[in-house]
């Protein structure tokens, strides 16, 4: 293989996930609110395209439009930096997830459908996934507004809270696949041979597996646990000033980091691309098994909005610190002396 | 290539921590470190040390420098006056003209010694593949260097007891019957 060639199916790899990731997370705007409309029976946008299919695009095209007010009294510089850098790391932390495995076209190995296939992958991600917090506590701080200040307050509080339990889950994860390669712990995960239920680290963490899916709820800033943009107490939190393409990006960054937080949830615990009584799928069928499980987390991320009230922050913070750090930690504990053990 | 990289982020990382210095806003002071951190992460990188450069990241930039950023938001540091006389004495010029000059010759001084000493013995003895995979930094650190690990989290963790010590001692008379 050429430099040429190589560095070509890279940049394609690239362009198709990131437009991906990005097309997934405008899409999931207008899920949100198809969802709850229809959760609450209601009709939700029709209008644009067929099923309103092209709000994404109409919204897109408002948040450019619209005027930008900066309020008096904020700092330039980093109001202006904040939305940045919420909505950079969640696309950053795209790379190193692993779509699908080795791509095959006409006998020709292409590579795994990753961007980037690192042997450090799982710090990478705890690494930028950590900085989503600057775009939060400066977008707060640089707006000079009580409620704004107050929120990102709250949210970088909760975020370094839940993030230990997120880390401690991960870790447990590492230890029973001996490696921080994302594509060597789903390869963990499925047996060459046949597949069996409980290679899958959803069976075994099971623990670790719910303590995952409820901090990256936290990790994200979703309902119930969305305490800086609590409607009723802080208007809208740390972007109640912003406004246009700005706030824009703050949306951007929750939904993509949303999407990131799925496909991690699907790498770490339920086996990636591999596919229940098929153990030698082709590509495509990984492919697509691997979005379906993403998609069913999604989808739930969705259901728990539209169904459960918000929990109340010191309960928020009670939860995080009394109940779910001593189970990440036991539970690292357990799997490490079975695992020297065996 | 990585040449120039190299350069480009080595100028980075300095004027990233002359701004640590000398920017007037607190919170500039934090963005400018993190910058530095970010550059010193990116040379990290550059040498082949993968690691190193993901727990740079994930322990200073994402951990420490969100403290700092929580006190000087909570403490409101963020007005630049000149309340503190000691400030404008500390930078006179003439003052900053022999920091400068102390600064060049010990860095001259540094750099002479690590010349003339050439490889350090420890990176002499390090295995041929590098430190950077996991297993092999796990077991220099749980191994040979247990015993220095094992005292630093120690320490730290001696720390982190006292500072909870003196937080709860001034409070006291304050709160008035709770605990």
């Amino acid at each position: 293989m050429t430099t040429l060639e190589g560095f070509l199916i890279a940049l394609a790899k690239t362009v198709v996930i990131f437009l991906g990731v990005v097309n997934v997370a405008a899409l999931m705007t207008l899920a949100e609110r198809k969802f709850s409309a229809w959760m609450q029976y209601r009709i939700g946008p029709n209008r644009v395209g067929p099923y309103g299919l092209l709000q994404p695009l109409a919204d897109g095209v408002k948040f450019i439009f619209k005027e930008e007010l900066t309020p008096a009294g904020a700092n330039r510089f980093m109001f202006r930096a904040a939305p940045i850098l919420a909505a950079l790391p969640s696309m950053m932390t795209i790379a190193v997830i692993p779509f699908a495995p080795d791509i095959v076209i006409g006998g020709k190995n292409f590579g795994a459908l990753t961007i980037a296939d690192l042997d450090i992958g799982i710090l990478y991600i705890l690494a930028l996934g950590g900085l989503a917090i600057y775009g939060v506590i400066l977008g707060g701080w640089a707006s000079n507004s009580k409620y704004s200040l107050l929120g990102s307050l709250r949210a970088s509080a909760q975020m370094i809270s839940y993030e230990l339990t997120l880390i401690l889950t991960i870790l447990s994860v590492v230890v029973m696949s001996g490696s921080l390669n994302l594509r060597e712990i789903v390869e963990a995960q499925s047996d060459i041979t046949r597949w069996n239920a409980w290679n899958v680290h959803a069976m075994p963490q099971f623990v670790a597996f719910v303590l995952f899916v409820v901090a990256t709820f936290a990790e994200t800033n979703r309902h119930p646990f969305d305490f800086s943009e609590c409607e009723p107490e802080l208007v809208g939190g740390f972007h109640t000033e912003y406004s246009a393409m700005k706030w824009a990006m703050f949306y951007i960054g929750e939904y993509s980091a949303m999407t990131v937080m799925a496909a991690l949830t699907v790498v770490l615990f339920l086996g990636g691309w591999s596919v229940p009584f098929w153990p030698d799928a082709p590509w495509y069928v990984g492919l697509a098994a691997m979005l379906a499980k993403t998609g069913c987390f999604l989808f739930l991320f969705l259901w728990v909005r539209w169904t459960l009230p918000r929990f109340r922050f010191d309960q928020l913070m009670r939860l995080g610190w009394k109940v779910f750090l001593p189970l990440a930690l036991l539970n690292l504990v357990v799997t490490g002396a079975v695992v020297s053990l065996r | 290539m990585a040449d120039a990289l190299f350069y480009v982020m080595a100028v980075a990382a300095v004027l990233a921590a002359l701004g640590v210095v000398l920017a007037k806003n607190p919170m500039q002071c934090v963005l400018s470190l993190l910058a530095s951190f970010f550059a010193l992460a990116v040379i990290y990188l550059l040498a082949g040390f993968q690691f190193l450069a993901a727990a740079q990241i994930l322990v200073y930039a994402g951990a420490i420098l969100v403290l700092f950023l929580f006190t000087i938001m909570l403490l409101n540091l963020g007005n630049p006056g000149s309340e503190d006389p000691t400030d404008v004495r500390m930078f006179s010029r003439a003052n900053a003209g022999l920091m400068v000059v102390v600064a060049a010759a010990l860095l001259f001084v540094a750099a002479l010694g690590v010349r003339r000493a050439g490889p350090l013995p420890v990176a002499a003895s390090t295995p041929k593949t590098g430190l950077d995979p996991i297993p092999a930094l796990a077991g220099e650190m749980f191994g040979r260097y247990l015993l220095p690990f094992e005292a630093i989290s120690v320490l730290l963790l001696a720390t982190a007891v006292a500072v909870v010590v003196l937080a709860k001692r001034d409070r006291r008379p304050n709160e008035g019957g709770r605990t």
